[in-house]
This record gives structure tokens, sequence and C-alpha cells, in this order.
């Protein structure tokens, strides 16, 4: 098993990436909104309310295979630097930041034992592809590259900036199995994306017999940039436009997370969630550019018309425009599209040891049931579909409680920022009241310039738990 | 709210507040940032047969034929900053048995001449056709006169023509531009 765990891991973080990962609020269950990472997570909450706008700060930038000290930090010229930076990143490298701002939390236990929570949140997410040729032609030119296709399609991005309503419900369905689900209201205000672009350009020599002395081609260009919200965004007073759309007023979707815990034993646990299965439809202010087709262009032809004094010969330079136009036909558009969410994966497979808290062997109520000790460790496992397929991370983590009012979580993480990310978590409550801590990339801290990520994630909450 | 709340908080805050650092980066190099892109493009290029330097209807020869294109982005702004050496390369494939005289004349928007090159192509015969290639390397002060352009006209004149004058005469063009390009005042 445990084999099967690093293969599957190394596989998993070879590939790697990671952007809305929160590996230490995963399965930390003295958190509330360890809810919203796995709404079928285990819970002793009777009831919880989070100080509205303060229930979850989170924040993740992060660029992979570059960080700011690459190309600012150290000596030598910064020009060789980037030069060698241009290179060595590839296209699947990417700069990404997600910001989430919870606005409203809460929870309670219903009498037939169901943990209903709800709540509102904003996000923003934007991710940007390196567009490895785009970025080595702007560098260097064509010349040293003639005869190298550029590859357009490289560049991918997109940009979301929504209001999340949702509800959900999580259920212990018997001592082993713990489920939940919560259902997602979207509300964009801005959203633009351009992926699945393809295209080249090349620079060739052409034969003696061609027009001129190279040809410049674009081939099979297929670019799209769908934008929502963004159009009309100068007209009139932008607050309240933004206000209205995060109050359900603009672009609508829905979604569901799901998510179980499962006791193997009364020491080991797996869980999984699946977050954010759904899509936003864009209806509403949509505007759309695609740029379609092959053009060569061959330079300016003249063509000495016989002129008699005052004509005018023909006006080529608009020609040549005109016809490039005609040829990669740029069309805007007001067509309504579908948004898939990024869907993200967690998993984890942990095991508890030290002294029993609660639920253990001498809880006749709860026979069978897996018993919460002071101590775990386990590995975890996150995915998040993004333009360019799955990016990937994962996790070993070594949760303690310290005292019954303090517990944390220790998380070391490979992903495709870095290689080795450590991150802590504090959990901290004392009459009823919560706070949590989310820090990852702690070895960076020294200098934060040498981090190709900084996450964050902070919260205050009235808890309740079931004592 | 129970002050005791904040030991824990204030440790974990004043702890990352106080460790985290940017050190070893000097962000003013951002200035220093320089792009030097070397760009081949293509320029004008034409085919003129011997007969349009003779008018038949007229029975009069035309010694000179004259065309005229812009060359909008050469007067951009960011053109002029940015270039810092221009090479033309004129290729002429000659089939007719003259030579020619061949100027590149650069204008401004208000048309007055910023630039101009000159070259002579060689006589070739419709056999054998002759390439005449011409170079042309703009730099310095010279490119502020290059960059003044936005239009380029191009004389082609032959010393005779007849009737009977047969061939054409090619044109293909490239320039290359280095520039460099770099954070501006």
């Amino acid at each position: 098993m445990k084999h099967v765990i690093f293969i599957l891991l190394a596989t998993c973080l070879s590939l790697g990436a990671w952007a809305q990962n929160k590996q230490i609020l995963y399965g930390f269950e003295d958190i509330p909104q360890s809810l919203l990472v796995n709404p079928g997570g285990k819970t002793q909450l009777q009831k919880h309310y989070g100080i509205p706008f303060f229930s979850q700060i989170h924040f993740n930038g992060g660029a992979s295979g570059i960080s700011a000290y690459d190309i600012f930090g150290g000596s030598g010229d910064i020009n060789e630097k980037i030069d060698n930076k241009i290179f060595e990143m590839e296209e699947t490298d990417f700069f990404s930041v997600t910001q989430q701002l919870e606005i409203l939390s809460f929870g309670w236990r219903t009498q037939q034992d169901y943990y209903l929570s709800g709540g509102v949140y904003q996000e923003f997410d934007f991710i940007f592809y390196y567009p490895r040729d785009l970025a080595i032609l702007g560098w260097n030119g064509n010349q040293a590259y003639l005869d190298y296709e550029f590859d357009l399609g490289q560049l991918s991005t997109t940009g979301d900036l929504l209001t999340v309503y949702h509800f959900g419900a999580n259920k212990a369905l018997s001592n082993k199995l713990t489920v939940g689900l919560r259902a997602k209201f979207y509300s964009s205000i801005l959203s633009y994306r351009s992926v699945g672009n393809q295209g080249t350009f090349v620079t060739t020599r052409a034969d003696s017999d061609a027009e001129n002395i190279y040809e410049h081609r674009l081939q099979d260009i297929n670019m799209r940039v769908e934008t929502s919200g963004i159009a009309n965004l100068d007209e009139g007073p932008v607050g309240s436009k933004l206000l209205g759309r995060a109050l359900f007023g603009g672009n609508l979707g829905v979604g569901v997370d799901v998510g179980a815990t499962y006791d193997i034993t009364d020491r080991l646990q797996l869980s999984a969630s699946a977050l954010d299965v759904g899509a936003i439809f864009h209806t509403k202010n949509t505007e759309n550019y695609s740029a379609q087709g092959d053009y060569t262009l061959d330079g300016i032809e003249l063509l000495f018309p016989p002129l008699s004094a005052g004509d005018e010969t023909f006006p080529y330079y608009d020609n040549l425009e005109d016809e490039i136009l005609e040829e990669v036909a740029v069309d805007t558009t007001t067509n309504s599209y579908t948004q898939m969410r990024p869907m993200k994966l967690n998993g984890a497979l942990q095991y508890r040891f030290g002294k029993i808290l609660s639920g253990g062997v001498c809880d006749c109520r709860n026979m069978g049931k897996g018993a919460d000790r002071d101590q775990a460790i386990g590995v975890q496992f996150f995915s998040m579909a993004r333009p360019k397929g799955w990016q990937m991370a994962g996790t070993v983590f070594y949760y303690r409680r310290i005292f019954d009012f303090l517990s944390a979580k220790a998380t070391y993480t490979y992903d495709a920022y870095e290689t080795g990310n450590v991150g802590i978590g504090i959990s901290t409550t004392l009459n009823k009241f919560n706070f949590y801590l989310a820090v990852d990339n702690l070895l960076r801290y020294g200098n934060l310039a040498k981090a190709k990520s900084v996450s964050l994630q902070f919260g205050f909450n009235i808890k309740m738990d079931t004592e | 709210m129970n002050t005791n709340l904040w030991i824990p908080t204030l440790v974990i805050l004043v702890l990352v507040s106080t460790i985290s650092c940017i050190k070893d980066t000097d962000f003013e190099q951002a200035s220093d940032i320089t792009a030097r892109p070397v760009v081949e493009l293509n320029l004008i290029h034409f085919e003129v047969d011997a007969g349009e330097f003779y008018d038949e209807s007229t029975n009069t020869s035309r010694l000179t034929l004259s065309d005229t294109t812009e060359i909008r982005f050469l007067d951009d702004s960011g053109l002029q900053e940015s270039l810092l050496r221009a090479e033309f390369l004129f290729e002429f494939t000659n089939a007719i048995p003259r030579t020619f005289d061949v100027t590149f004349q650069f204008l401004s928007e208000a048309t007055d001449t910023t630039y101009t090159t000159q070259t002579f192509v060689e006589a070739g015969t419709v056999g054998v056709p002759l390439v005449t290639t011409y170079e042309e390397v703009v730099e310095g002060a010279e490119i502020l006169e290059l960059t003044s352009a936005n239009r380029v006209v191009v004389n082609v004149t032959i010393p005779e023509a007849n009737a009977e004058l047969e061939g054409a005469l090619r044109l293909k063009s490239k320039t290359t531009y280095f520039l460099e390009i770099t954070e501006r005042e």
C-alpha cells in the first residue's frame, strides 16, 4: 500500500502544479472552514458563525519556474538572467493569483444530526501561462529563428472575479462514513478567458522564383478571447455595477462540492472531495474576439501605374492591411458562452496515534467509529483543472492537538512551484472564539524573493463543539 | 473577547512578519532590462517589363518609372526610440539588356525627403538574367532621418528604351531591424 501511494504521489508530483491548494486547511477539523475544502469532513461542530469579512481571508500568488530572486537577485547582468530564464521556462509554466474573502459563514447542527452550513465568499482567480515562443520572438526577434514555427497557441490565460453563495449538508451516515454535499451559486462580476488557441508564425527564406526574399506565414490561426462584464465597464458608475453583479445581477452559474470521509480502522482514515463541479453561463455583457485563417506576407508589391500629374498611386499599405484582415478574419461577437469552473480534487489518507481524545474504545455509543487522537500523520493529494491540464500537488502532514485550545498542522508539499514547501497552520479556540492561521512556504520567509509562491489564510469564527 | 486569544495570534504574526523579508534583491535593475530583438522583414518587391519603359501609343520612351508606398510603422515613436540599426538588402534580377539607376527616397508626412539611397543595376539578358545586390546600412544619426519618414518613393531609371526591348527587372528587398527596447523616462 505504501509503495502504491509513494508511486502515485511521485507520479503526480513530477507532473505537477497547484494554485488553489489549501493543503493545511484540508482535514483540519478544528477549523469550520475545513468544510469548504471537504463538505464530507468529520466535524464536531454544533454551531459556528464566521466573523463577517474576517472568517476566511485567503491569498495565494505564485509563478512556477521563476522567482523574483532569479531575475533581480544576486549578481550578474539582469539581461543575461532573463535570457536564460526565457529559454529555461516551459510553456506549461504559469503565473497565478488566487484570493478569497469570506463575507458570511455560518453553520448549525439539526436535530436529525445534519450539520448544515452556508455562506458567501468573493473570489478572484487569475492564471497566465508563459507563452514561451512569443517571449522568444519578442526578446530575440526572428532573425535567428528562420524556419522555426512560433507556436501562438501557447497563449492561454483566464481571469475571474465572482461571488459564491453556498449551502451544504454534512452527515455521519454510520460510525465509519461521513458524507457531505454543498450547492453553490456563482454570480460572476468580471470574467475573461483566452484558451484553446492555435496557430503558428514562421519566417522562411523563400525560393528564388518567389515574390520576395522571405515568406512570413501565419498558419492555421484560430485564436479567441471571451469576455463577460468587461466590455461596458466604462459606461456609468463602476462601483454600483460591480456590486449589482456580485448580488446575482450578472452572469450566473451553479455547481456542487461533494466529499466523504471513511474510517477504515479506528486509526486509519481515508477522505476525498471534489469542489466546484459546475459552470457559469455567460449570457449578458459578453464580448468575444476571434481571429481565424492563414496569411503569407510577401511585402508590398509596387505596380508602377502610369500616372498623370496630381494622380495618386495605389494605397498599397492600406490594401495590405485590408488583405491581412480579410485573410485572418477578426470577428467581434456577443455570443453567450459556458465556462466550466476550475474543478478541484482532494484526497487524503491519515493515520492517527497518540492519546485518545474522544470517540475511542471507551465510547460505547460510538463502537467502531474512528477514535480522535491527539496526533495524526498522513498524505494528501490535490489536483485542479486548469486550461493546460490538471495541476497536481502532493503533501505529507503531521497534525497535533497541543492543548485543548490549540492544535497545529505542519505540511510538506511538492508542487509545480517548489520542490519543498513547508507550511504550518494553527487553530486556537478559547471561549468559543476560534482563530486560525495557515502560512505556506515557511522556509522561504527568510527571503521571500526566492519564493516562487506564497500562500496565506486566516480567519476568525465563533464556534460551539459537541461536548 | 478574551485577550489571551491574541497571544498565539500575535506570536505567529510577529514571527511571520519578522522572519519574512526580501533580501539580496535589487528591483532598481528593472530599468536596465533591455530586449534586443533582431527582426527580419520583407520590404517591397516589384517586377517591371521592358515594355513599360516605352509608350507604344505615343512612340515615346518613359525613362523613369516611379511609385510610392507608405511604410506607416517607420515613423512610429516606438520604432524611432528603439531602432539602433537598419540593414536594407535590395536584390535585383535584371533580364533587360540595359543598366538601371534606382533611387529610394524616404519622405516624411510633410513630404520632405529625410533619407535617400541610390544604386546601379547591371544589365542582363533574357537568357542570362543578372543578379545585382545592394546593401545599405543605416545607423547613428541617420536613424532619425530614416525614422522621420513614413513613405518611400522608388524611381527606376533606364538610360534608353525602345519598342523592341525585352525582358523584365525584378526587385526583392528586406530590412533587418536591430532594436533595443528598454524602459524610457
